[in-house]
């Protein structure tokens, strides 16, 4: 298992993570938890000033993706499909992404994600995410 | 005079889902083609939506947003008289690794719609290859109906300050 340190180090590598400003807050075998501030870059709509439901699910993923990210030998690891349901609006606030690996096995991993602003308890989305790791 | 509700043109609609702020500069993305129906929109390619050094392999979560922002076009133009519109569900696949520098196309289509819920399906491909789809995905956006659009509601309001 690599730390959070070593881990932001290795995001900070790629160009999508930058522009979502994706921020690790903890990272255990199982779990991993990401922050991404609000930034006008990701608006969705402009009248309302809500964040982009495409841009939560790339977070989403992007979170997903790290509880898996030192699994595959070579490269990292495959999206195959994603479900996310919207629950609430996101408001221009930083939003919260924690990650649960649900199945890891040899070539498929499930991981859980849900994201929320003030209030655990109210996320603004939830998804699943499945990835292949050979 | 007649009753007839004025709802907002398909050309007000193209022009508002065409505004150049918020992620939809980002992504800069033009129409192709939008009759009420469907639409086919092309996005540049864009070296920040990478996630490998070497810069030519798009994050799937690019071809995500990319499709969200298509069948949120489609469902207003295929629902004239729109109050609201929010995103429910999005199911993706990702087909193949989205590895090229041409610009993306999509294609959407509200295939079905009905008084509170307008259903979409999409597909997504590099320019001048159409037969090898990078991703489908399927999104359901919760609606309400109305003679306008909310957020022009608000647009009234602030030109008012």
């Amino acid at each position: 298992m690599v730390s959070s340190k070593n881990l932001q180090n290795e995001i900070d590598k790629i160009p999508f993570f930058r522009f979502l400003d994706l921020q690790i807050m903890e990272c255990s075998d199982q779990t991993t938890t990401c922050t991404m501030p609000a930034a006008e870059r990701i608006v969705g709509n402009p009248y309302f000033k809500n964040i982009h439901g495409g841009i939560i699910a790339s977070f989403l993923e992007a979170t997903a993706s790290l509880t898996v990210f030192d699994r595959p030998v070579e490269g990292t690891p495959k999206p195959i499909n994603l479900t996310v349901n919207y629950l609430l609006p996101a408001k221009m606030k930083p939003l919260t992404c924690r990650a649960t690996i649900v199945r890891s096995g040899r070539r498929i991993a499930v991981v859980e994600a849900v994201a929320w602003q003030d209030d655990e308890e109210k996320p603004v989305a939830k998804g699943q995410f499945q990835f292949l790791l050979v | 005079m007649t009753d007839e509700p004025t709802y907002i043109s398909m050309d007000q609609i193209k022009a508002l889902w065409l505004i150049r702020s918020g992620f939809h500069g980002e992504m800069n993305a033009e129409i192709i083609e939008a009759d009420g129906e469907s639409v086919l929109l092309r996005m540049p390619f864009n070296s920040s939506f990478c996630v490998d050094t070497e810069k030519d392999l798009i994050h799937g979560g690019i071809l995500t947003a990319f499709m969200d922002s298509a069948f949120g076009l489609a469902t207003m133009l295929a629902m004239p008289g729109l109050r609201t519109i929010a995103t429910l569900d999005l199911r993706i696949e990702y087909l193949r690794p989205a590895k090229s520098r041409a610009d993306l196309i999509v294609f959407a289509e509200c295939y079905r719609q009905t008084r509170h819920i307008a259903f979409n399906r999409g597909r997504v491909w590099f320019e001048g290859d159409d037969r090898n789809e990078v991703a489908m995905g399927f999104a359901s956006f919760a609606v309400t109906r109305g003679e306008n659009m909310l957020m022009f509601d608000r647009e009234d309001k602030n030109g008012e300050q």
